[in-house]
């Protein structure tokens, strides 16, 4: 039986090299790939509260979950390559049109 | 047995968390854009492993079909389809990475702090263990896609339609993004 606190140190582990790779990173895709790992770590709380709670919720909305993620990341990399169109760049500190 | 079978499967979690945590770290620390989605794909079966161990067998198979069938692959599309190379020269991170590493950094100390005394200290409360009588009910080894199924398509109806409305407008939505501006 896992404990449920290693469960959540290894969730609170993969969120926060989420947020790292969010906050160092200037790649666009990869900063995507880093909020796909921060929803993963959020559901995998979910499942393990759903085991130690014995309930089925948390299974059901991690599902939910999954299926936004995959929303996320079609709509994600359709602005990633029409950005790509229009700047010739997919590195973030590139992507200032709104400073005029 | 079931004393040793229940210890390998915590063990088993602890070795795919951590392989999961290294696949993140080889992520966002990787200069080549796709041996970081190799790094993803990598993270995202270990997170699998990890709802295997935790008895979710149907979310584990779901994990593997979307990440590593769907998602993955549109990732190494998108990746070969823009040119990276031009950018090289720039560095791959931010101007702020000093910044936002020691203020990862210093959460990362603290909540390991909070786990350091939930696992070490003197516990303020009862710790939370599995109610054998509920897991029953959730009947895990047998028929977890039939307790899925009912908790999603019985309980849960709503969050699930508003799900394929969500999906229907991110259908429509990448379509006219990724469409060319040509009349």
């Amino acid at each position: 039986m896992v404990s449920l606190n290693s469960v959540l140190l290894i969730s609170f582990l993969l969120f926060s090299v989420g947020v790292a790779g969010v906050l160092i990173r200037r790649n666009v895709l990869i900063i995507l790939m880093c909020v796909e790992l921060m929803l993963n770590a959020a559901n995998l709380n979910l499942i393990a509260f759903a085991r130690h709670s014995g309930t089925v919720g948390g299974q059901a909305f991690a599902l939910l979950v999954m299926g936004l993620a995959a929303a996320e990341v079609a709509i994600g990399l359709a602005l990633v390559v029409a950005l790509y169109r229009k700047k010739d760049s997919v590195q973030v500190d590139q992507i200032n049109l709104l400073k005029g | 047995m079931d004393h040793l079978l229940s210890s390998i499967g915590s063990h088993m979690f602890h070795l795919f968390g951590l392989l999961a945590v290294g696949g993140a770290l080889a992520m966002i620390f990787s200069k080549n854009a796709v041996h970081s989605v190799v790094g993803f794909l990598f993270a995202m079966l270990s997170v699998a492993g990890c709802y295997l161990c935790l008895s979710a067998e149907f979310l584990a198979v779901a994990q593997l079909l979307v990440y590593a069938g769907g998602i993955v692959v549109l990732f190494l599309f998108v990746v070969m389809l823009v040119e990276m190379t031009k950018y090289k020269e720039k560095g791959l991170f931010q101007v702020q990475t000093p910044w936002a590493v020691g203020m990862v950094a210093v959460g990362v100390l603290g909540f390991v702090g909070v786990f350091w005394k939930a696992w070490f200290g003197a516990s303020a409360v009862e710790p939370l263990t599995l109610r054998p009588d509920l897991a029953a009910g959730l009947n895990v080894a047998t028929q977890n896609a039939q307790a899925v199924s009912r908790g999603l398509f019985a309980e849960y109806l709503l969050p699930f339609e508003i799900l394929s409305v969500i999906l229907l407008v991110a259908l429509v939505g990448a379509v006219v993004l990724a469409k060319t501006e040509r009349v």
